[in-house]
């Protein structure tokens, strides 16, 4: 059964995919679109042990397996493209799309459903790439010169990791004995490998970028306010933990290197409350969760880091926790964009209140998934600076959250009476339904912590006096309009301009390189010079 | 090595295209399409057989014209290396043709056309010489084949009779010819001095003194000229840019591995114990200049077959980045069949790709009118399987996975970090990154919806695009070759070859 559903996972968007070729298909093939993550959604709930699944022969394989993290990341993964792709199905006839869009979303997932399967090196570098070019290409079925430079830079940023990637692949296969290709073997060796360094700094930075790590972040709300609503929200929510459980699988447990852990764990904290920053000076919805997916990411590789530098166990477990609840609020509140930009103030209420509470359950409000998060990711964050600058970041995220709440309510319908489809309605509620139970579901059975703990009234109070603060500190933001800088999307890019004009003249040297070697003259000259060069090149053995 | 029982068959391997074009001749162009695709059929049955054989036997096979040892007699061999070329050169010229039969057709109601007798006829002369090339046992053989090669190249470049083509192929045969005239003059020194041309004989005799490094020097720089490695490159844009899609295919995809492949024949198996390593790496110097300038100035084209031939200078640098691996590693006392390996799946995986993407651009031209980078609208609507084919090439050109390309770069960046020459890894990666921009630009520009009320200039075959698509698939897909079962999956080239070991106490 388990191997069944192994195959199927993988198989059902691949075969959907590949049915695309047909025109008649395409066109069917947003009503499909929710059935495509069901194998996978299934597979994630199935109580067995984790099952493996092998195709190829002795000399050569591909291996796919469900670690926990995994299996915690695939679960609420699926989960939301199923939804997603019900709420794309509406908007989808809103808005007049070619078949590009479905045949982007249906790679996206079976990359992204590949990557968090993929056992070996192979595959997942393979899937990796399928996922790359499937997210790039929903960035671009936005439209215009904006969604065509987001889907631009995405896509190269994405290539430039994965370069970094495959040399440090590479390197670890090197290292891995019995010239073993899986994932585990060669997170195994990399505590004795002898170019550890180079393959943690390839390993960090590659998966950094695609995690949207600060400097690097700038894609993310050119991409994410680029890309069609529906894909915004798996982008944001699934897509970018890719990088996440490939930092958790190829980081053994037991190592500890704290010269690599500690900085990732600075950068990750200033990037919680640089995504916050600059979020507060945004407007539009899209742009300030983007810039929320700058600061939750940041935290979520803080955590990595802290892990890192320390031997501790358990790290996986509350990450994937943590990264799950980002996943599922994420998602949600992009959708929302979508269903109150097309709610007049009559029908708001209702849609509007459950973005509410999950809005601040990022902020770690008492009794939300978010309070859990929190609560399991202060033990790894410990009693110190880390610990009290993590604390401070619930603060800070609910003051970004209360900012996009205010920019959402401004962004309904400007009549009355509009309601927005039914199509897009129930998926949001539903995600946000999930958003709010299924963190508890997982704490409760896995189990992470018992109830008593959760309620406990330190743990409630944990989960009100920073979101207070939030709020506090968002008034006071409300009375001083114009006292933050106006900032465009992407900040840092700016600086990237002069790469612009570096590249044009290093196209210029190399277009006046080549019209001068292939002069006739420079050309016979090139031979003699080179036949020398090969003759005193070739009499050095003896010297 | 022998097994003489099937060993005629590498003789008509080398015999069937040239008897196909007496054939040609002798009927004409009313019957010239059927006799090249009759001697096609043929051909693969016999690249076929000798593929079963030499995979059966895991040995290599010998053939000696006339029954005369050399060196009084000429040999034909093949091992791992000519097998796997052999394979490819039949696999793309056969999808070719299938693909040119619109664009030559036969003459009808008696008139001949020119360029289709021509075009099937050199189709022919190039799969015979390259044959030639891969299995020739001695260096004159191989002289008489690269001459070959480069004669029938040169009229496919200048097919449409314009000035500007015929300037082009002009510019081919000359320099073609200089080099010619420099690996004439190192066969006759290697002659002078050891008075065989045999190249096992050769290999056994061959010592490191003056002579013999002019003569391997002389005669590497006339076949680096006559390859287009940059910068003697001098011929390759104009005239591969100039040609019909199909031709340009032909040069492109598989002439310019002619004269390479001999670079590698007399590096590894005639005079592994000359070349130092320091040569090597000037190899790969000059083929990591051509990833760089090749790709850079292919950034800057306006049009999609210049772009492509410029991809192609690029391109070929990676085949020459694999010398100084081997004998890095082999200095080392480690196995350097793996940087081999990486080579050749690399020469088989440009070869398949690039003749994917000048026949996509043909398409394209054909379709548009016009083949400017900046004007590719509707391309994807015409021709939407022409454009998935120009996606998957060019994901094997960049080196993605399941493509040749990844497998060959995988292997190629192990051998690198293996031997300690990390910097050929960076020109590796960097060469990747720069082809996935153009790549890019290509395949988005294409899926831009035409203006309302545009229609193509011409209405392409379907069965065009399926070769195309064909080629394109056979190059991503290469990769899964290794997923074979494990009595195919074995090193194919290797086959009938000894493991690299230099002979001297010599480090790098």
């Amino acid at each position: 059964m388990n191997e069944l559903l192994f195959t199927l996972a993988l198989a059902l968007p691949l075969g959907l995919l590949l049915a695309c070729f047909a025109p008649a298909v395409r066109r069917w093939m947003p009503r499909l679109l929710w059935l495509a993550p069901l194998p996978a959604l299934l597979l994630a709930l199935l109580p067995d042990a984790p099952a493996a699944w092998v195709v190829g022969n002795a000399h050569f394989s591909l291996h796919f397996a469900l670690d926990m993290p995994g299996r915690i990341l695939l679960g609420v993964a699926a989960l939301l493209w199923t939804l997603a792709g019900l709420y794309a199905q509406g908007w989808l006839r809103l808005e007049k799309h070619g078949g590009g869009f479905v045949v982007t979303w249906l790679m996206s997932l079976t990359g992204l459903i590949g990557v968090f399967l993929a056992a070996d090196l192979i595959s997942f570098y393979f899937l990796l790439a399928v996922l790359s070019f499937g997210a790039s290409g929903m960035v671009l079925q936005g439209r215009g010169s904006d969604a065509l430079r987001a889907g631009s830079i995405y896509l190269g940023l994405a290539l430039l990791a994965e370069a970094f990637l495959l040399a440090a692949f590479v390197l670890l296969a090197a290292a891995t004995p019995n010239a073993s290709l899986l994932i585990a073997d060669a997170a195994a060796a990399l505590p004795q490998a002898a170019q550890r360094e180079l393959i943690l700094a390839l390993l960090l930075l590659g998966f950094g970028m695609k995690a949207g790590l600060v400097p690097l972040h700038f894609w993310m709300p050119l991409a994410y306010a680029a890309a069609p609503i529906p894909a915004a929200a798996v982008l944001s929510g699934a897509v970018v933990k890719a990088s996440v459980l490939g930092l958790l699988r190829f980081l053994p447990a037991s190592f500890a290197a704290p010269d690599f852990g500690l900085p990732l764990a600075t950068l990750g904290l200033f990037a919680a409350f640089y995504g916050v920053a600059i979020g507060i000076t945004q407007r539009h919805p899209k742009h300030i969760l983007a810039y929320s997916s700058v600061s939750q990411m940041g935290f979520i590789l803080a955590m990595i880091g802290m892990g890192l530098a320390s031997d501790a166990a358990g790290v996986a477990l509350a990450v994937a926790f943590y990264a799950a609840h980002h996943v599922l609020v994420k998602g949600a509140l992009f959708l929302a964009v979508g269903v109150v930009a097309h709610s007049g103030r009559k029908h708001l209420t209702a849609i509007f209140l459950p973005a509410v509470i999950i809005a601040l359950g990022l902020g770690g409000l008492a009794l939300s998934g978010g309070a859990l998060a929190k609560y399991l990711a202060k033990d790894l964050m410990g009693e110190g600076l880390a610990g009290t600058l993590a604390m401070l970041t619930s603060v800070t995220s609910s003051l970004l959250m209360l900012h996009l709440l205010h920019r959402l309510w401004l962004e309904q319908h400007q009549q009355r009476e509009t309601h927005a489809p039914c199509g897009l309605i129930w998926p949001w509620l539903g995600m946000a339904l999930a958003a709010v139970l299924i963190p508890w579901a997982l704490y409760l059975t896995l189990p992470l912590g018992t109830l008593q703990q959760a309620l406990a009234l330190k743990s409630l109070w944990d989960g009100l006096w920073p979101v207070l603060l939030g709020g506090l500190l968002f008034l006071a933001l409300l009375r001083a309009p114009g006292a933050l800088p106006v900032i465009a999307p992407g900040d840092v890019i700016a600086v990237l301009r002069p790469l612009g004009q570096v590249n044009a003249a290093l196209g210029k040297f190399g277009v006046a390189l080549d019209n001068y070697s292939r002069r006739w003259l420079v050309a016979t000259l090139s031979l003699v010079a080179l036949a020398i060069a090969f003759v005193s090149l070739l009499a050095n053995m003896v010297g | 090595m022998t097994s003489p029982s099937s060993a005629w068959l590498l003789v008509l391997a080398v015999l069937l295209p040239f008897v196909g074009m007496a054939f040609g001749l002798l009927f004409g162009g009313r019957h010239i399409q059927r006799v090249a695709l009759t001697t096609l059929a043929l051909g693969l049955g016999v690249i076929g057989a000798i593929a079963l054989n030499m995979l059966g036997n895991a040995q290599g096979m010998e053939y000696l014209l006339g029954g005369f040892a050399p060196p009084l007699g000429i040999a034909l061999r093949a091992d791992g290396l000519s097998l796997v070329m052999l394979l490819v050169v039949a696999v793309v010229i056969t999808l070719v043709s299938l693909y040119a039969r619109a664009d030559f057709p036969a003459a009808n109601s008696g008139q001949e056309t020119r360029a289709a007798l021509i075009f099937w006829l050199m189709l022919l002369a190039i799969w015979g010489s390259l044959n030639l090339v891969f299995l020739s046992g001695d260096l004159f053989t191989l002289y008489v084949a690269l001459e070959l090669l480069t004669f029938a190249g040169v009229p496919l470049v200048a097919l449409d009779g314009r000035g500007a083509t015929l300037r082009a192929a002009l510019r081919y045969l000359l320099f073609a010819l200089l080099g010619s005239l420099l690996y004439l003059l190192g066969a006759v020194l290697l002659y002078g001095a050891y008075g065989t041309l045999d190249m096992r004989m050769l290999a056994a005799v061959v010592r490191a003194e003056p002579l013999t490094w002019a003569a391997l020097a002389l005669m590497t720089v006339g076949l680096l000229a006559k390859t287009a490695l940059f910068p003697l490159h001098i011929w390759l844009p104009p005239a591969h840019a100039g040609a019909p899609a199909a031709a340009s295919a032909l040069l492109s995809a598989l002439v310019v591995k002619g004269s390479w492949f001999l670079v590698l024949r007399l590096w590894l198996d005639v005079m592994p114990q000359v070349v130092t390593l320091s040569a090597a790496q000037l190899l790969a110097a000059l083929g990591a200049a051509a990833i760089i300038v090749g790709n850079l100035v292919a950034l800057r084209q306006q049009r999609l077959k210049l772009l492509i031939a410029y991809s192609t200078v690029a391109q070929l640098g990676y085949l020459f980045l694999m010398f100084p691996l081997i004998f890095g590693l082999a200095l080392a006392g480690q196995d350097s069949s793996s940087a081999l390996s990486g080579g050749m799946v690399q020469t088989v995986s440009h070869a398949l790709a690039k003749a994917a993407m000048f026949l996509a651009a043909g398409l394209i031209y054909l379709t548009l009118g016009h083949d400017r980078i900046g004007d590719l609208r509707g391309v994807a609507q015409a021709l939407p399987m022409t454009v998935l084919a120009f996606a998957l090439a060019g994901a094997s050109l960049i080196g993605l996975p399941p493509s040749g390309g990844f497998t060959a770069k995988w292997l190629l960046l192990s051998a690198a970090l293996d031997s300690a020459q990390w910097w050929w890894a960076l020109v590796m990666l960097l060469g990747g990154l720069m082809t996935s921009v153009y790549v890019f630009i290509i395949v988005v520009r294409s899926l831009t919806p035409a203006e309302a009320g545009w229609t193509p200039q011409k209405n392409v075959p379907q069965y065009q695009q399926i070769a195309v698509l064909c080629l394109a698939l056979a190059s991503f897909l290469l990769g899964l070759l290794t997923l074979l079962p494990p009595e195919l999956a074995l090193d194919w080239v290797q086959i009938g070859r000894e493991p690299l070991l230099l002979l001297r106490g010599q480090t790098p």
